[in-house]
């Protein structure tokens, strides 16, 4: 370990990457990709591999091929509704005759699947196997200082299951009828009964793919748990691992448990499709709120999933640049704890108005309110992070800090749904999807470019081009607040949400010009992620290569250089301490790595 | 960002105030009435709507009391967070302040949030309750049937109450699920249109033909799903002035569901009158010619079933 770094009174040599800029001189060493492989060469060894952090990149490629197809889904919905009925430029001449017309405008019913593939995209195919499927395979062994994951094969199987269901759900779009337009809720009995929704062929393939995607993801689980609970570093104990391992060990115990309410809810609706049962059908005895129970008693612990993990990122971003240990580190903990258990009781808040008892609404109006207090404690200690730190702004951070900016304004809308009358205006309306994508977009997505930057120099080895981050940065952030902020307004002037024309309804032709805002905005939001994936891509293959540690991190995962070899630790390393020893006084150097013990005269303070 | 929401906001609530408003809103009749638009907005075009119903103000009370709850922690913890953004950013020489945490910030901030929450769940669901209180014994019932895609209203006939309907019986060739042998169904009023009387309440029986539609009316702050194979019989309304609105299904029903649409008018009890009167009057005439006695031992036509009853059989 570098122990020894000078006194430091510069930030280049704290950070050595940071402010030195990004030179584009080493060309030196791009050869390097080879020598991580453990005897298979070529394409065969990106196939099937069992090294954690090969399956990392596997779902990391795969998952930015779904952004794009999800992203672009939104934009051409985006233009519909500025421009009702006006041919797509470019995109519209890409999508299937199920979608839009012959001159490339988007039909009413294209209109609708493009709703659907767009929220099971990004739900199931960008954001759950990015933040689990990427960070969770590369961090957890990394980070607790295992040598894989405790069921390597398992592990494979999950990226392939995960994979394969994306194939069969864009197939959807290749069926008799197109792909299902339900919405990704897929509310029954619109999605239970052909004659309803006219694609029984893509909703019973949307149903397959969600229930081969939920067994990729109970594989993970059960790896992740495992992994963390039986793999960890002598001297890691539990309240020593790093938050992003935290998080995705409670995401983890969330997916057991939520998945397959969700696989056995989605198989019920092959049965009524395909096979004349009436699981959801009342004329049959069925229940079509039935689905709305089980959809969301998985539903709302999704959300959970997704921003927990995100929420693991940004506190270690935050600490690492603010150069302080996390602030309220067990808080942190017990709050993520806290918001894995309430999330299973929260579900009835998607339903107040859905024919449900009355006062189970409010019941659950009660709990909604309450699991807002986690998150409000979770808040407070990352401003408690950021108090009296040392603050080096570099894109990673940049992304983080935004993170909780983005992640209040979401938090605070969700305060209007959650009181039970204010939910009889604003349900279904713009408002919401400006709040669940402040939560979605805002603050998960963010902590995801955050993630990426930050380990993207144990990834590729290589540092990204600061300049094309800083583009990128500053345009998600603004053509994030443009495109989603108005929707706020146009919710509340009554705009329905997944209606493909608003200016059929006479009170919203007048809000038409914010329409046009918005889609400015996504347009804008689109195009910021050409410099994101040039940098990537570029930057993997031709960035000057990275030292062991460029921001002077503690974790685990700093001490191995790149290319980390199959087994990652050539001796399994001890740990001393919790995560965060940031600018401990008494110390040369402003941060105490987890495997290094504290000389004598120091006294680390309890967390 | 949330300066120019609170900005709008204010805006549009000074305005509906104002006589001038009111005026425009006139003026604007008479310039459109004859296209039969829907009531268009005067100013303030991107804060709450116009607000219709006695119940909707109540819904516009807890908003604002949220929105200036919102306004002032997003401002407060926003100005600290970006105050210490820029006080903390990195400076040669100075070192981080080296703590884990403070045991004692950690309950202040879980306590107040939790209080303050608990509050405003406590709060939110008592006007909950008042909103669905039983329908007043004066209301006009409405028998509102979804299909894919769009809606038929059925009024009382002459005798001033609708006939017997069945939930289980609603298909596409019997919309209301009534019993066509039953020489009273003939009497019901049926309309493509909403209209209703102001300042009396009005319950709506919700139900669908085929898939989850929903009742959607932004100017009466009103949501609520119809669901097929139930009734919804908890919802009712009662409009404050006349004007021209339009009923939305706002849940995703179909290819057709975005323009789902029928017309609402609010119209002074006469001219309620003027509308429904005739119709009774006709399909009463017609049903009289058709079937001379009416069936006896069928159960009294009840307009609708007790509230309660609606409530405690179809819960799930």
């Amino acid at each position: 370990m570098s122990a020894s770094i000078a006194h430091t009174t510069d930030a280049a040599e704290t950070l050595p990457a940071i402010h030195g800029g990004v030179s584009h001189d080493s060309h030196d060493a791009h050869s390097d990709h080879a020598g991580h492989g453990h005897g298979k060469k070529g394409i065969l060894h990106y196939l099937w591999n069992t090294d954690h952090k090969v399956i990392a990149m596997q779902f990391l490629f795969t998952s930015i091929i779904y952004l794009v197809l999800g992203g672009s889904m939104a934009v051409a919905m985006r233009w519909q509704l500025a421009w009702p009925g006006h041919p797509i430029p470019i995109l519209g001449h890409l999508l299937p005759s199920t979608v839009v017309s012959d001159d490339g405008a988007l039909i009413p019913g294209g209109y609708n699947m493009l709703v659907t593939m767009h929220g099971t995209i990004l739900v199931f195919f960008v954001a759950m196997p990015v933040l689990i499927g990427v960070f969770g395979n590369f961090l957890i062994p990394l980070k607790i200082g295992a040598g894989d994951m405790a069921f390597p094969a398992l592990n494979e199987l999950s990226y392939w299951l995960f994979s394969v269901s994306g194939l069969i759900m864009l197939g959807s779009f290749f069926t008799p009828g197109g792909a299902p337009g339900t919405g990704w809720t897929a509310y029954a009995p619109l999605s239970s009964h052909g004659d309803y929704n006219h694609t029984p062929f893509g909703q019973s393939l949307w149903c397959i793919s969600l229930f081969i995607n939920g067994l990729g993801s109970l594989t993970g689980a059960v790896n992740y748990i495992t992994t963390v609970l039986t793999m960890r570093a002598p001297g890691m104990t539990l309240f020593r691992m790093p938050l992003p391992v935290w998080a995705i060990f409670v995401t983890a115990i969330l997916l057991i448990f939520a998945i397959p309410v969700l696989s056995a809810a989605a198989a019920l609706i092959v049965f009524d499709l395909n096979f004349g049962t009436s699981f959801y059908e009342p004329a049959g005895g069925g229940q079509p709120i039935l689905w709305q129970h089980l959809f969301w008693f998985f539903g709302h612990p999704e959300v959970y999933i997704l921003v927990l993990p995100a929420m693991g990122f940004v506190s270690e971003i935050l600490a690492v640049f603010s150069r302080k240990p996390v602030f309220g580190y067990k808080a942190m903990v017990y709050a993520m704890s806290i918001i894995g258990l309430l999330g299973f009781i929260v579900w009835g808040h998607h339903m107040y108005v859905s024919g449900m008892n009355l006062t189970l609404s409010a019941a659950f109006s009660v709990s909604t309110m309450v699991i807002a207090v986690p998150s409000a404690i979770k808040t407070f200690n990352w401003m408690g992070t950021v108090w009296r730190g040392s603050i080096h702004y570099t894109v990673p951070m940049a992304f983080a800090v935004a993170f909780v900016s983005m992640f209040v304004i979401g938090g605070l809308s969700g305060i209007f749904m959650a009181s039970t009358p204010v939910d009889l205006f604003v349900h279904h309306t713009y408002f919401i999807v400006a709040h669940f994508h402040y939560v979605i977009f805002g603050a998960i997505v963010f902590s995801v470019f955050a993630a990426i930057y930050f380990w993207f120099p144990k990834m590729s080895g290589r540092m990204f081009n600061n300049t094309l981050g800083w583009i990128h940065f500053w345009m998600s952030l603004v053509f994030f607040n443009l495109t989603f902020f108005p929707m706020h307004n146009l919710g509340l002037a009554g705009m329905m949400r997944r209606i493909s024309d608003p200016t059929v309804y006479d009170c919203l032709k007048q809000v038409q010009p914010l329409n046009v805002v918005c889609t400015i905005g996504a347009m804008g939001l689109g195009l910021s992620t050409i410099p994101f994936l040039i940098n990537m891509f570029w930057s993997m293959k031709f960035g000057p290569k990275a030292p062991i540690n460029p921001w002077n991190s503690t974790t685990l995962e700093w001490t191995v250089d790149y290319p980390i070899q199959h087994g990652n630790f050539p001796v399994t390393p001890t740990v001393y301490h919790g995560p965060y020893e940031y600018s401990v006084p008494g110390l040369e150097k402003d941060f105490l790595p987890q495997n290094e013990k504290a000389p004598a005269h120091v006294t680390l303070e309890a967390h | 960002m949330n300066l120019a929401m609170i900005a709008v906001t204010s805006r549009s609530s000074l305005f509906s105030k104002t006589l001038l408003s009111r005026l425009g809103t006139v003026l604007f009749f008479v310039l459109f009435s004859a296209s039969a638009m829907a009531e268009q907005r005067t100013g303030g075009i991107y804060g709450l709507p116009p607000c219709l119903t006695l119940s909707g103000q109540k819904i516009d009370f807890i908003f604002r009391f949220i929105f200036w709850l919102t306004a002032v922690v997003f401002v407060l913890t926003q100005g600290t967070y970006i105050t210490y953004l820029i006080k903390y950013r990195y400076k040669p020489g100075v070192k981080a302040h080296y703590s884990h945490g403070n045991n004692a910030l950690e309950v202040v901030w879980t306590t107040l949030p939790t209080i303050i929450f608990l509050a405003l769940a406590i709060y939110s669901n008592q006007v909950w309750d008042q909103i669905h209180s039983p329908a007043p014994e004066n209301a006009l019932t409405v028998d509102v049937s979804a299909y894919q895609f769009g809606w038929q209203m059925r009024y009382p006939g002459v005798s001033g109450k609708l006939s017997p309907s069945d939930v289980k019986k609603i298909s596409p060739e019997n919309p209301f699920g009534t019993d066509p042998s039953d020489p009273r169904t003939a009497q019901d009023v049926i309309s493509p249109d909403l209209v209703v009387p102001v300042d009396r309440p009005v319950h709506v029986l919700l139900h669908s033909r085929d898939v989850i539609h929903s009742f959607y009316v932004p100017e009466f702050r009103l949501y609520q799903d119809c669901v097929p194979g139930r009734t919804i019989g908890w919802v009712w309304f009662q409009a404050t002035r006349t004007g021209e609105f339009q009923l939305a299904c706002n849940q995703l029903c179909g290819t057709g569901h975005y323009n789902m649409k029928a017309p609402i008018r609010v119209v002074t009890e006469t001219e309620f009158n003027q509308w429904l009167a005739p119709r009774q009057q006709k399909n009463a005439a017609a049903s009289a010619r058709a079937t001379p006695l009416p069936i006896p031992g069928i159960q009294a036509p009840g307009t609708v079933p007790p509230l309660t009853a609606v409530q405690s059989t179809h819960n799930l």
